[in-house]
């Protein structure tokens, strides 16, 4: 069971999220992951800024801030006086460690990613300790331990570390199944782990999840839990869709299409793990455990649904690149691709019709600027390229279900919703593997296109 | 060795229980081994002895290219082996064992580590003692893929076996295996097909690509093996041997086979025979054990290390 930050975000949640473990370990074996509580990475990584910027009085204010805010925590979540005390004396040694790991890097001037990972793995260590804390007090016999100490070993690529998976495997083994086997529930950092020499490493995209999926997948779990403040992953945004519903069952695949369309808080990476193992998924949320939430499994239940959610992506621009001299020329779109690259920009679309004469692309649009700048400068006037035009009012619209797989007439139904809305599409994508449909509108018919597909489906 | 591959080995570390030998400049071997045979500890050496140092020290202490691992096999938790070449790998030193407890169980698990750190991680001495047994699988799959490995593994079994068709019963075949020296004096490891099964292991994983470990094996001995079955089968042409098979899964057992089957080899050798898609059955046999025998197999690996450290630095 691993808990997002916002479920950890103050000293009743933490209880609540104690209470919520206590409800399972009578009868099942549990691992609790801990995340940072909600905020505190973010702080974490600003104290680094500021330290490596030498601000003295800030780096102090947020130091005694941040150490104050868990103290507060400590006192709402644990009543038992001689648990608070345990508490209380680990969390304070554990912010002397951080304050001199801070000052050395206020002294130095210099954050580098191995002293910021450092700092930041004191988010997940603090909560991680509040919530053993928690349990104790509920008698549930529990051992705290960090990522490292778990058994999660990685590569040396700090801030965005991988991990070793046969290695981990064969430590998480011994290191958390012998306290498994003795009755005792692990509880363990999110996020962070440790390379080959011993230092920590944080896991970067994907974070705690990522965490509980490797662990489930080195002791061949039967399930992964992961709470949050959200029921499940649902068939439309609710603030666009009143009616938008929890998916009861997802399929790994479908699950992807969703995290990388910005489903809340889920990365595909972190499902990684679970799908090679083939480990069931749960999506669940705190403040409503009743709930039954989302299953993510290989293969779900039957269902007649051939589209499972419809999503709107924001924020992204469109960027058009035309010129009759590109067709039949090999290589133009490489060199489109080649110089977002360059400038690590991603491409989450890429349109190009038969006749070659057009390449569309959709990237992030806080990128665009500089994405403009380098394709200016590398292709204009080569004669290759006749013209590049962009469009940064435009959203991405995304139908995920892999029902869609060998169902004719999808494309049909999906845009003759939206045209019978008199909405104008700007630009479609679908890969082969059938399991999305993306195409492009304009900003102002974003919300109206969602709502559209999703009544044509009954979602 | 020296004029033929280019090796100059200069052992700077000698390690036993007692402590270690240590001189950077290279140990002469004749006196190490009188001073072994002398008091039991290498680290008595007058000039060289260091009483108490132990491997961990030495590596972290001395630069050390290439770690050779001799220690005898424990096949429950691959102490202190394990430790040994995992801080080896992490300091980026290339590693040489014999040593079957670490492979049995972690074999996966070191392989990456040796990739991740960009370091020549051999263990050629584990299975079949000097026989070329990895590097004739390899040639065996190359161009073609080996479905199925099956082999006799284990020369004291195999030993006791053969003595059973002579006409022993299973404890005398036994006292005469320990008496000769085939056989250890606690020869569980052995008789319960441990040993046979952690060499079944290494081979799934280095010639199948396999990720597993022992834990992973069905084990059965030779511990209830009786003459009367053995005479049984040999009225009808036939004869047991403890074979390990990798054959989708991993399973070692006492096995009936004809007499004539190239498996059947007597005594304390080693046969290992490999099933190909398209190229038949290979099978190799010879020695399987024995003190020089894995010191050539060692010697080998050491060639491959120093091939390999050429080809890095060209």
């Amino acid at each position: 069971m691993k808990f997002g930050g916002t479920s950890l975000g103050d000293g009743e949640k933490i209880k609540n999220a104690a209470r919520l473990v206590k409800e399972y370990v009578e009868n099942n074996e549990v691992i609790v992951v801990c995340s940072a509580m909600a905020g505190v990475t973010d702080t974490l990584l600003l104290l680094v800024d500021k330290a490596s910027r030498g601000r003295v009085r800030d780096v102090e204010i947020t130091l005694n801030d941040l150490s104050e805010k868990h103290f507060r925590v400590i006192d709402d979540a644990i009543v038992d006086e001689s648990v608070k005390r345990d508490v209380k004396s680990i969390i304070k040694d554990l912010t002397e460690d951080l304050r001199r790991a801070v000052l050395s890097i206020l002294y130095l001037r210099e954050a580098t990613p191995r002293s910021r990972d450092y700092v930041v793995s004191f988010g997940e260590r603090l909560s991680t300790r509040i919530m053993w804390g928690a349990l104790t007090e509920l008698n549930v016999n529990c051992k705290y331990l960090d990522g490292g100490d778990a058994g999660i070993v990685t590569d040396s690529n700090f801030g965005e570390a991988n991990p070793l998976m046969e290695i981990t495997k064969l430590e998480v083994k011994r290191r958390i199944g012998s306290l498994l086997d003795r009755g005792i529930t692990p509880v363990v950092t999110g996020y962070i782990a440790v390379n080959e020499e011993g230092v920590i490493t944080t896991l970067g995209r994907g974070g705690s999840d990522y965490t509980a999926t490797i662990l489930g997948y080195c002791l061949d779990v039967d399930e992964v839990w992961l709470w949050s403040d959200v029921d499940g992953l649902m068939t439309a945004d609710p603030k666009i869709i009143k009616n938008a519903r929890v998916l009861p069952t997802v399929s790994f695949n479908e699950a992807i299409e969703m995290a990388i369309f910005g489903a809340k808080g889920l990365h595909p990476r972190a499902l990684e793990p679970a799908m090679k193992s083939n480990i069931k998924v749960r999506i669940k949320n705190t403040f409503n455990p009743s709930h039954p939430g989302t299953l993510i499994t290989a293969k779900p239940e039957k269902s007649d649904m051939i589209v499972k959610a419809v999503l709107l992506v924001k924020d992204v621009a469109m960027i058009s690149v035309r010129g009759a001299s590109m067709v039949g020329r090999p290589g133009t779109v490489a060199k489109i691709l080649e110089t977002l690259a360059k400038e690590n920009i991603n491409v989450m679309m890429i349109s190009q019709s038969v006749s070659e004469s057009n390449v569309s692309i959709v990237i992030k649009r806080d990128a665009l600027t500089r994405a403009l700048n380098r394709l200016e400068t590398t292709l204009l006037g080569t004669g290759l390229v006749e013209d590049i035009e962009s469009e940064d009012d435009v959203n991405v619209i995304a139908v995920v279900g892999e029902g869609m797989k060998g169902t004719p007439g999808v494309a049909s139904k999906v845009f003759g919703a939206v045209a019978k809305k008199g909405i104008n599409i700007r630009m479609i994508a679908q890969g082969s593997s059938e399991l999305n449909i993306s195409f492009v509108v304009k900003e102002e018919d974003g919300n109206e296109a969602v709502k559209a597909i999703h009544e044509e489906y009954g979602l | 060795m020296r004029r033929e591959e280019g090796l100059n080995i200069r052992i700077i570390g000698i390690i036993d229980s007692g402590g270690a030998a240590v001189y950077e400049k290279g140990l002469n071997l004749e006196e190490m081994i009188k001073t072994k045979k002398k008091s039991g500890s290498i680290s008595s050496h007058n000039d060289y002895g260091r009483p108490g140092l132990s491997v961990l020290d030495l590596l972290d202490e001395l630069d050390v290219d290439v770690l050779v691992d001799a220690t005898p096999t424990n096949l429950r938790d691959g102490e202190p082996s394990y430790t040994y070449i995992r801080k080896a790998l992490a300091l980026r030193i290339h590693v040489v064992t014999v040593n079957k407890g670490p492979l049995a169980l972690a074999l996966p698990a070191l392989k990456e580590l040796a990739k991740h750190k960009g370091v020549v991680f051999r263990f050629s001495g584990s299975v079949g003692g000097g026989l070329p047994v990895i590097e004739f699988a390899r040639q065996c799959a190359r161009g073609d893929e080996i479905i199925k490995i099956e082999g006799v593994l284990n020369g004291t079994t195999n030993y006791i076996i053969s003595r059973m068709e002579d006409g022993l019963e299973f404890e005398a075949a036994l006292r005469e295996a320990q008496e000769r020296g085939y056989a250890e004096k606690d020869p569980s490891l052995d008789i319960r097909g441990f040993d046979t099964a952690a060499k079944l292991v290494i081979l799934a994983n280095e010639i199948l690509g396999i990720k597993t470990t022992i834990n992973d094996v069905h084990i059965k001995g030779i511990e209830e093996l009786r003459k009367k079955e053995i005479d049984e089968a040999i009225r009808s042409g036939e004869t047991y041997r403890l074979i390990g098979r990798v054959d989708g899964g991993l399973e070692v057992k006492p096995t009936r086979i004809k007499r004539e089957d190239p498996l059947a080899i007597r005594y304390s050798l080693n046969a290992i025979s490999f099933t190909t898609m398209n190229s038949g059955v290979h099978v190799i046999l010879g020695r399987g054990a024995g003190g020089r025998e894995t010191a050539t197999a060692i010697l080998r690996d050491l060639i491959e290390i120093k091939k390999k450290l050429v080809e890095v630095k060209v």
